[in-house]
């Protein structure tokens, strides 16, 4: 990880550099770039974790869940019930969980709907947003809906943000403050369509959604902490049911 | 369900490596080129190669996308630029942007970068369309194999999930429930039971998956491998053609070639970069002359 952020800040201070053959280096190769290093690097980590067939199964399906739902509102421009299920599973299971929930959702759904340079734009934006809801503050048996509303609504907008960049660096010119500005203005209107329909998803389904993935949540825990029993870190069954919560 | 069809053509029995070799240098010449000449050249090549896939019905559809994609660009720029010295039209001052100025070098530049979005899409129409997801993500299995996992598995379980999606919608309807009615309140909370009840079947399918898998072994060593892709002579000759175009593509950026100036006013085209576009042309588009040949002739196909 400390590699590839030295490679790419040696390579952003290249291309400001005037006299090096990186000066003013092409923006839509080097964002690519820098995408792919960030996706690599969180999948990397992801692979370095210890998970089990248990949280690769969840994940898988909780990805294809979120595909699927993307599917039948693929017309509506701007409503991404996706955004929804990437979000409660972050926020249930975790920022590693949603982070790959949200990715793979993207790369698996496109499969069907159709790849495009928009695939790794939104494997990453789907991935933040599934990790950023991992970081909300929990609370046991308890969903902070006000709280969630506010992230999905949230996340409408940064998924909007962060898929503006590829389209202003790819297809602008000049890369100035007007033009930012004039792209971010012309997707506003999707973006607060997003947002809008990830509160409303958020109201609607957040409350029975959270407390389904909650039950599952704690079969996975169920086995963590046997298997964890299993290598000799918790022995006496006080500390195992601290772990559990009960 | 998957958006890959076998066809019985060169393009869908090449390697998976070269196929990914041909969307890459694709990818990569269509961001380092600047050029409209080689955006062209590039957007035809990718065009042939599609339309010997036999994919053109796909590719169009692909175009026609896009299109709203082209147009949003070509309004951010031509009304936000003002660079360029052919005044095209002048308008009355609009607030935010000022006065309205459309320039012929702005909108050449929304043309030459809609065609780069072109070329984009175009290659991934291909990988779409001409790949099999799988044989792509066996080639990272040994790299990844936690996550190329979860994605096989998603991608397997996706016309799983379609099925019982269809089959609780029916049993809703057997049960009185009118999906179609009512105002979209209502019609999503008809759609909430069903998104419940698809929640809790595939939770319950993934601990069984679970379960199976780890009946089965899964972690208790290297995975074992059960289909080789192989490589083919035609491979061994299409993979250094591409390399060539690749070549021909980094010589044009090192010359300046490849790039073009459309401010302030608009560059005439020098014979090098013609005939290097050209150069690029034939070998990009060398994969679709050998899908006729393979087609036409026996001996050309039992040969390579």
């Amino acid at each position: 990880m400390a590699i590839i952020a030295i490679f790419l800040g040696v390579l952003l201070v290249l291309s400001l550099l005037p006299d090096n053959p990186l000066y003013s280096l092409n923006w839509p190769l080097l964002s690519v770039t820098i995408l792919c290093l960030g996706l690599l690097t969180l999948f990397r980590r992801f692979e370095k974790k210890g998970i089990s067939s248990k949280e690769i199964a969840v994940i898988a399906t909780l990805a294809t869940l979120a595909a699927i739902v993307r599917v039948p509102f693929a017309v509506i421009a701007g409503i991404q019930p996706a955004t929804f299920v990437v979000i409660i599973s972050g926020y249930v299971f975790g920022s590693q969980i949603g982070f790959m929930v949200g990715a793979v959702a993207a790369l698996v759904s496109n499969f069907f709907l159709g790849q495009g340079p928009w695939t790794p734009w939104q494997m990453f934006s789907w991935g933040v947003c599934g990790l950023l809801a991992g970081l909300l503050p929990a609370r046991p048996n308890q969903f902070p809906l006000l709280l969630f509303a506010a992230l999905s609504g949230f996340c409408g907008y940064l998924f909007g943000w962060l898929m503006n960049i590829w389209h202003w660096v790819g297809f602008v010119y000049p890369l100035n403050l007007q033009t930012f500005l004039a792209t971010y203005l012309a997707s506003l209107a999707f973006d607060t369509l997003h947002a809008l329909g990830n509160v409303a998803f958020a109201v609607l389904f957040g409350p029975s959604f959270y407390h389904i993935l909650l039950r599952y949540r704690k079969k996975l825990e169920v086995t963590s902490v046997i298997e964890q029993c299993k290598d000799g870190l918790y022995l006496d069954a006080s500390s195992t049911e601290r772990k559990l919560g009960n | 369900m998957l958006a890959f069809h076998e066809k019985f053509n060169l393009i869908h029995q090449l390697h998976p490596i070269t196929n990914l070799v041909f969307t890459g240098v694709v990818f990569l010449l269509a961001l380092i080129c600047s050029h409209p000449l080689y955006l062209l050249v590039l957007f035809m090549a990718t065009g042939t190669v599609i339309i010997a896939a036999g994919h053109r019905e796909e590719w169009l559809s692909y175009l026609k996308f896009s299109l709203i994609m082209i147009l949003m660009l070509m309004i951010v720029n031509v009304t936000f630029v003002h660079y360029g010295e052919t005044v095209l039209y002048t308008g009355p001052r609009l607030p935010v942007i000022g006065e309205l100025i459309i320039t012929l070098e702005a909108l050449a530049y929304a043309g030459g970068m809609g065609l780069r979005l072109l070329v984009i899409i175009s290659i991934f129409c291909l990988y779409t369309y001409a790949i099999h997801p799988d044989k792509v993500l066996k080639l990272f299995s040994h790299r990844g194999g936690k996550s190329v996992l979860v994605v096989t598995l998603a991608t397997r379980l996706f016309p799983l999930m379609v099925q019982d999606y269809i089959r609780i919608t029916e049993a809703q309807r057997c049960r009185g429930v009118k999906f179609g009615s009512g105002n979209w309140y209502e019609r999503i909370k008809k759609t909430l039971p069903v998104f419940k009840i698809l929640l809790v079947s595939s939770m319950d399918r993934s601990l069984q998956l679970a379960e199976s898998m780890h009946a089965r072994g899964y972690g208790s060593g290297r995975p074992s491998s059960y289909q080789i892709e192989l490589w083919r002579s035609r491979d061994f000759i299409i993979i250094p053609v591409l390399g060539l175009g690749l070549l021909s593509g980094l010589w044009s950026l090192m010359h300046g070639w490849s790039s073009y100036n459309y401010y302030p006013r608009l560059a005439d085209f020098q014979s090098e970069e013609i005939i290097m576009a050209a150069v690029i042309m034939l070998t990009l588009s060398f994969p679709a002359i050998l899908n006729w040949g393979w087609l036409k002739c026996r001996s050309l196909r039992s040969k390579i």
